[in-house]
């Protein structure tokens, strides 16, 4: 079946502007791996380098170890799933399914029963007679599903398939994505800018961020050990600080965040000395009483409290100048705790949860790089 | 379509009686100036098909009696049939020609990377703002040079040259309002670039492809500048032909008659026109909007 994918310094320039800078990275048979970042980062540039549609700069694409260089996109085994779904307005259902297989001149008792198959799977069958135009949106994307799936490509591209569709229908398909994937088997490589999305359906996923990727990492890593400032950012559920490593003792790390407030660190990168991001997520933070004092614990004045239902978000301003979110969950009698604004408090961050990270890749500042 | 409701909302009072005035006189205006323009549009082509069966040599009232003695005798005239199948013939070619190559020139326009955009741009258009009888000067003085000698290919040159800024303004907005992405699916499902071109962006492209063919013959058709020069002596096209025939008295009925049967003709066309431009929305679309889905999404997809 194949579907590897390898992506080999692959360099994309237009004009003077790098899309895509030195990516590396390989994507093995059968995963679902999603390139994630945000709008001009990159991302839809390297898909369209894997298509065919755009030739690197420098770099190799390969599928299944042959360098495509040179190939154009209908002699790739490789089909893309559009933003826009791109149907053809003038075609029925049906004939946008058999397109492509008509272009490979299968036979057409064959073609009808393939495309009869894959319109089931999709749940479309009712519709095979219908133009593009009269289907809703979501059976549009379907659509555009059945008549890249059909010819069962080694690598299905999908550039943010969901992007024009309704929250509650986004993540209903979310699910159907990642379960028609594991059905058919084969390589998914889904192009998004949205985190939860990635998150939820991916095996593994690397952030980009102005053309080169931060991170390569299964959801959980890349949820729990955030390599980079701009991930654990891009990711939306961590407290990012500034702070600077002012002395490492073997396994920790004493950082000063402002103020003569100093902490120590176990996480990441301890070995760290000069300026450094350190983040801490919001879960891992505990607020105790005020006037409790004691190692990583730091005065702080309640400014905001959101009830969540299974618990309370609770923003605080810390004595170094810092703004820190913290996730206090529903005590056992599902009383949450009450934190009023106003009210003083002590914040704890535990060693363990306190990651540094290395302060190299431009942070958290994102500069847009022309449409891709 | 529906007017909206008269009056304004509940509580106008004493203001609602002159408001109401004033919207009944400006509703009477705009009728009148409508009807007026109407009148001013079509009242000369009514009253050529009046005359055209008036039985008098001379075009005045009152009418002595009917007849349909100048379309016989039209109709058996070889000049008069002969300038006018002329006229289709070029008409109907110059269509085919200019179209063909305002797909092209689309095209060029439509790529990503064009070297000189502007002037390209320029020169194709150039042929609007340029006086029609520079450019028969123009050729004549060309074909001169390259001894050539005239003839009504080179009328169908210059119909050519003249029409292929309509065909170009006519095609190439359809062709830029596509979405790139269809093209590049086509290619993703296999096709290579022409298999893509023809089995999607050209029968896209139809509707615009038609207008565009009306419009480059019509205005051929009606072209006198660029045929007075170029046509050979003795193959006058029809418009040639209906300015030195004006001239003779006794030629006036017949081209009466002929005038009011092209007027004719032009409504039956651009009838089927309209038609087959509904005809290839609905065949877009597929059936009418009134049966459109209203949005709502099957619920659940169990794979």
């Amino acid at each position: 079946m194949g579907g590897e994918i390898q992506l080999v310094a692959l360099v994309k320039r237009f004009g003077s502007v790098t899309a895509v800078d030195a990516v590396d990275l390989t994507i093995p048979q059968g995963e679902f791996f999603s390139l994630l970042g945000p709008s001009g980062c990159g991302k839809t540039t390297t898909l369209r380098m894997i298509a065919g549609f755009e030739q690197p700069t420098s770099g190799q694409v390969l599928l299944d170890g042959a360098d495509m260089a040179g190939i154009p996109p209908n002699k790739r085994n490789v089909n893309t799933v559009f933003q826009s779904y791109a149907l053809f307005p003038h075609m029925k259902v049906f004939d946008n399914v058999a397109y492509g297989l008509r272009r490979a001149h299968v036979a057409r008792a064959e073609i009808k029963q393939r495309v009869s198959e894959v319109l089931e799977q999709v749940q479309l069958s009712a519709l095979a007679s219908r133009k593009p135009a009269q289907l809703s949106g979501g059976q549009q994307q379907r659509v555009a599903l059945a008549r890249a799936l059909v010819l069962k490509p080694a690598v299905l591209l999908l550039d943010e398939p969901l992007g024009s569709l309704d929250a509650k229908l986004r993540r209903q398909l979310q699910v159907e994505l990642k379960a028609l994937q594991e059905q058919v088997g084969i390589t998914f490589l889904y192009v998004t800018h949205d985190q939860e999305e990635a998150i939820t359906m991916s095996d593994r996923i690397a952030i980009m961020n102005q053309g080169h990727v931060e991170q390569a990492a299964t959801p959980r890593e890349m949820y729990e050990e955030p390599a980079t400032a701009f991930v654990a950012d891009f990711l939306g559920v961590s407290n990012l600080m500034d702070a600077r490593a002012t002395r490492t003792s073997g396994a920790a790390v004493a950082l000063d965040l402002g103020s003569g407030i100093v902490v120590e660190a176990r996480a990441g990168d301890v070995s760290a000395s000069g300026t450094v991001k350190v983040v801490i997520r919001p879960e891992r933070v505990t607020i105790e009483q005020a006037g409790v004092t004691g190692p990583n614990r730091i005065p702080a004045m309640v400014t905001r409290s959101v009830y969540l239902g299974n618990g309370v978000r609770v923003i605080t301003h810390l004595a170094t100048g810092h703004s820190l979110t913290v996730l206090v969950p529903s005590t056992g009698d599902g009383t949450p705790a009450s934190w009023e604004p106003g009210e003083s408090v002590t914040c704890h961050l535990p060693d363990s949860a306190l990651r540094v990270l290395p302060l190299d890749s431009g942070a958290a500042d994102v500069q847009p790089v022309p449409a891709t | 379509m529906k007017r909206g409701g008269s009056g304004s909302p509940s509580g106008a009072g004493a203001g609602r009686g002159r408001e109401g005035t004033l919207r009944w006189m400006g509703r009477a205006v705009l009728t009148a100036y409508f009807w007026a323009f109407v009148v001013f549009l079509f009242a000369p082509l009514a009253v050529l098909v009046v005359f055209a069966f008036n039985q008098s040599m001379t075009p005045t009232l009152p009418i002595t009696g009917w007849t349909t003695h100048w379309f016989h005798q039209a109709f058996s005239d070889t000049e008069l049939t002969g300038a006018l199948l002329r006229s289709v013939g070029i008409g109907a070619a110059t269509g085919l020609f200019a179209t063909a190559l305002g797909i092209m020139a689309s095209v060029g326009l439509n790529a990503r990377r064009l070297r000189l955009r502007a002037l390209v741009v320029a020169v194709l258009l150039l042929p609007l703002v340029v006086p029609y009888i520079s450019l028969a000067v123009g050729l004549l003085v060309l074909l001169n040079q390259l001894g050539i000698q005239i003839s009504l290919w080179a009328v169908f040159l210059g119909h050519v040259v003249i029409t292929l800024p309509f065909a170009v303004l006519v095609i190439f907005p359809r062709l830029r309002s596509l979405d790139p992405a269809m093209i590049e699916a086509a290619r993703d499902l296999g096709s290579n670039e022409l298999t893509a071109f023809n089995l999607v962006t050209l029968p896209l492209l139809v509707p615009s492809l038609v207008s565009s063919f009306l419009i480059c013959f019509i205005t051929s058709f009606d072209e006198f500048a660029i045929a007075s020069f170029l046509a050979p002596p003795g193959q006058p096209t029809f418009p040639v032909f209906l300015y030195t025939g004006s001239r003779a008295p006794g030629l006036l009925p017949e081209l009466i008659a002929i005038g009011s049967l092209i007027i004719v003709a032009s409504l039956v066309v651009i009838a089927i026109a309209e038609g087959g431009r509904r005809w290839a929305e609905r065949r877009l679309r597929g059936i009418t909007a009134e049966e459109l889905p209203t949005g709502q999404d099957v619920p659940a997809l169990q794979i």
